[in-house]
């Protein structure tokens, strides 16, 4: 039988500051993307510093304050050890900084902010495995989080290496590289724990029930194969292994979204609430981006304007599926902080009751214009539309700020 | 000694509210059943809308503390099952229609 025990959740001074540094971040990222043009390289050392600072400090950031809550209700037991989160979190943070500094202003730099990052990848990743050792579940979603901290490894290390030899202390062939860091970590780390973790919560928020599984463990096999083949084919210099990587990657991409549409039909919950919104918005995003993907790969690699679109998608993608989470589980985490032990002896607020309503609905619809925005400037490579875009985004992540503060500061009358 | 009766343990139930959802869970169609024996010991049997749910063992507790308040309750036990699994059909219909189900 299961039990999550109350002992099991990790204090919320733990978790909070992963939500509101990630947050913060995703505040600078946006507006950081003011002073980018609309046509780059993606050598280039500035786009790695910002695609850092979104990944690292926004993205990567929440997963982690997440994972140290949801860690113990998908594996159905207790962190190996909760207390390693104290020291993941300013490493991250730290290590994200210099990093980004690094790739902005200062090459010596990244070798630093890279070793911080890796030191808290790996406690992260070993408190993982041990964790799952303690479990006997054999899920879907145990699988996932077991597969996907090995490619964070793997992407972590790659990563570590580039930046060694950027730093000058190594030598390996950036571009090649480069590949197998980027798959290793948004396919292999990224997506794999999205494949596992919206297994638990879009049916756990959506309430759905009894729908066919098949398509997710499909996707979570194809998308194994695809890192696997990139990444071999980026360290010997095989183009071919690549590309039936990135065939795979398609492929398990598009049995993934039939996965969440089967998922979609059997929820229960129909409201239009600021979380179905957001999950609309990203997946619509997700689906673009795969689409753009696609003709990027038909067209051999000659339309970097698409390819920039299609990453901008997938980044807007993550962007709504984190933040539309974060109404849910900042207000789960106060209440249950905060209220959980007055039920039954006073009044206590409902979880839809912790969510500053307009201001979310700001922060959609800011955010909303602005990725679009984006997404057009991107196309276009036209950088008026890229700027304006980017105001509206830096503008919506104003209503994020303002929002989780109001949150994690949320008491009622009686609390 | 007054008997308890079912009807006294499902009101009591009526005021714990799954703090998600916003509806109680006798509402919600999460209490499968509640034995009552000679002496007042009160075992509910309940489910939950989702397994996996962090609020688990909490939920557990608001049972039975909420049905410890009834007068002349001796012991309570709250066991969780997942067999029937939830669903809808199980919630009624002021649930059903708040969720957009009906």
């Amino acid at each position: 039988m299961f039990n999550i025990s109350k002992e099991f959740a990790p204090p919320f001074k733990l978790i909070a500051p992963f939500f509101i540094s990630g947050v913060l971040f995703y505040l600078i990222a946006t507006g950081a993307l003011l002073f980018y043009p609309a046509s780059f390289d993606f050598l280039d050392l500035s786009i790695a510093g910002w695609v850092h600072l979104f990944l690292l400090g926004y993205v990567m950031m929440v997963i982690f304050g997440a994972m140290a809550q949801l860690v113990p209700v998908v594996l159905e037991t207790g962190h190996f050890s909760v207390d390693w989160f104290y020291v993941i979190f300013p490493l991250l943070l730290f290590g994200t900084i210099l990093l980004v500094l690094g790739f902005w202003f200062d090459p010596i730099l990244i070798s630093f902010g890279g070793i911080l990052v890796l030191a808290s990848m790996i406690i992260f990743a070993i408190d993982v495995f041990l964790t799952i050792r303690k479990t006997e579940l054999k899920s879907i979603t145990v699988q996932a989080v077991k597969i996907s901290n090995i490619f964070l490894l793997i992407g972590i290390l790659s990563g570590f290496l580039m930046a060694l030899t950027l730093s000058g202390f190594w030598s390996v062939n950036i571009e090649d590289v480069i590949k197998a860091h980027v798959f290793a970590v948004l396919g292999g780390y990224v997506m794999i724990t999205i494949y596992g973790i919206s297994l638990v919560l879009l049916p756990m928020f959506g309430l759905a029930h009894g729908f066919y599984e098949r398509p997710v463990h499909i996707a979570l096999r194809l998308m194994v194969g695809s890192v696997v083949l990139v990444l071999i084919g980026a360290f010997l210099g095989w183009s071919i292994f690549r590309v039936m990587g990135y065939i795979l990657a398609f492929l398990s991409t598009g049995a993934y979204l039939y996965q969440i549409f089967l998922i979609y039909k059997a929820r229960i919950r129909k409201e239009r609430d600021i979380w179905s919104k957001s999950m609309f918005a990203g997946y619509g995003f997700f689906i673009y981006g795969i689409v753009l993907g696609f003709i990027y790969l038909l067209s051999g690699g000659s339309l970097p304007n698409i390819l920039h679109t299609s990453a901008w998608s997938l980044f807007v993608f993550f962007a709504f599926l984190i933040n539309g989470h974060l109404y849910k589980i900042i207000p789960f985490l106060v209440w249950f902080h905060r209220f959980s032990a007055l039920v039954g002896k006073q009044k206590v607020p409902m979880l839809h009751e912790m969510i500053p309503k307009k201001q979310a609905e700001y922060q959609f619809w800011f955010s909303l214009a602005g990725s679009v925005l984006v997404a057009l400037g991107l196309i276009f490579e036209n950088d008026i539309l890229l700027k304006s875009g980017a105001s509206f985004l830096f503008a919506g992540a104003l209503f994020l700020v303002v929002s989780t503060r109001w949150m994690l500061q949320y008491r009622s009358e009686n609390g | 000694m007054a008997k308890v009766t079912k009807e006294q343990v499902y009101d009591a139930i009526r005021t714990v509210i799954d703090p998600e959802v916003g509806f109680n869970l006798v509402d919600l169609g999460l209490i499968y059943d509640v034995d009552i024996d000679e002496e007042n010991n009160v075992h509910v049997k309940m489910t939950l809308s989702t397994r996996g749910c962090p609020l688990h063992q909490m939920m557990q507790q608001w049972v039975k503390e909420a049905v410890e308040k009834i007068p002349g309750v001796k012991d309570v036990t709250v066991e969780i099952v997942w067999d029937p699994p939830w669903n809808i059909s199980m919630a009624s219909d002021v649930v059903k229609k708040a969720l957009g189900a009906q």
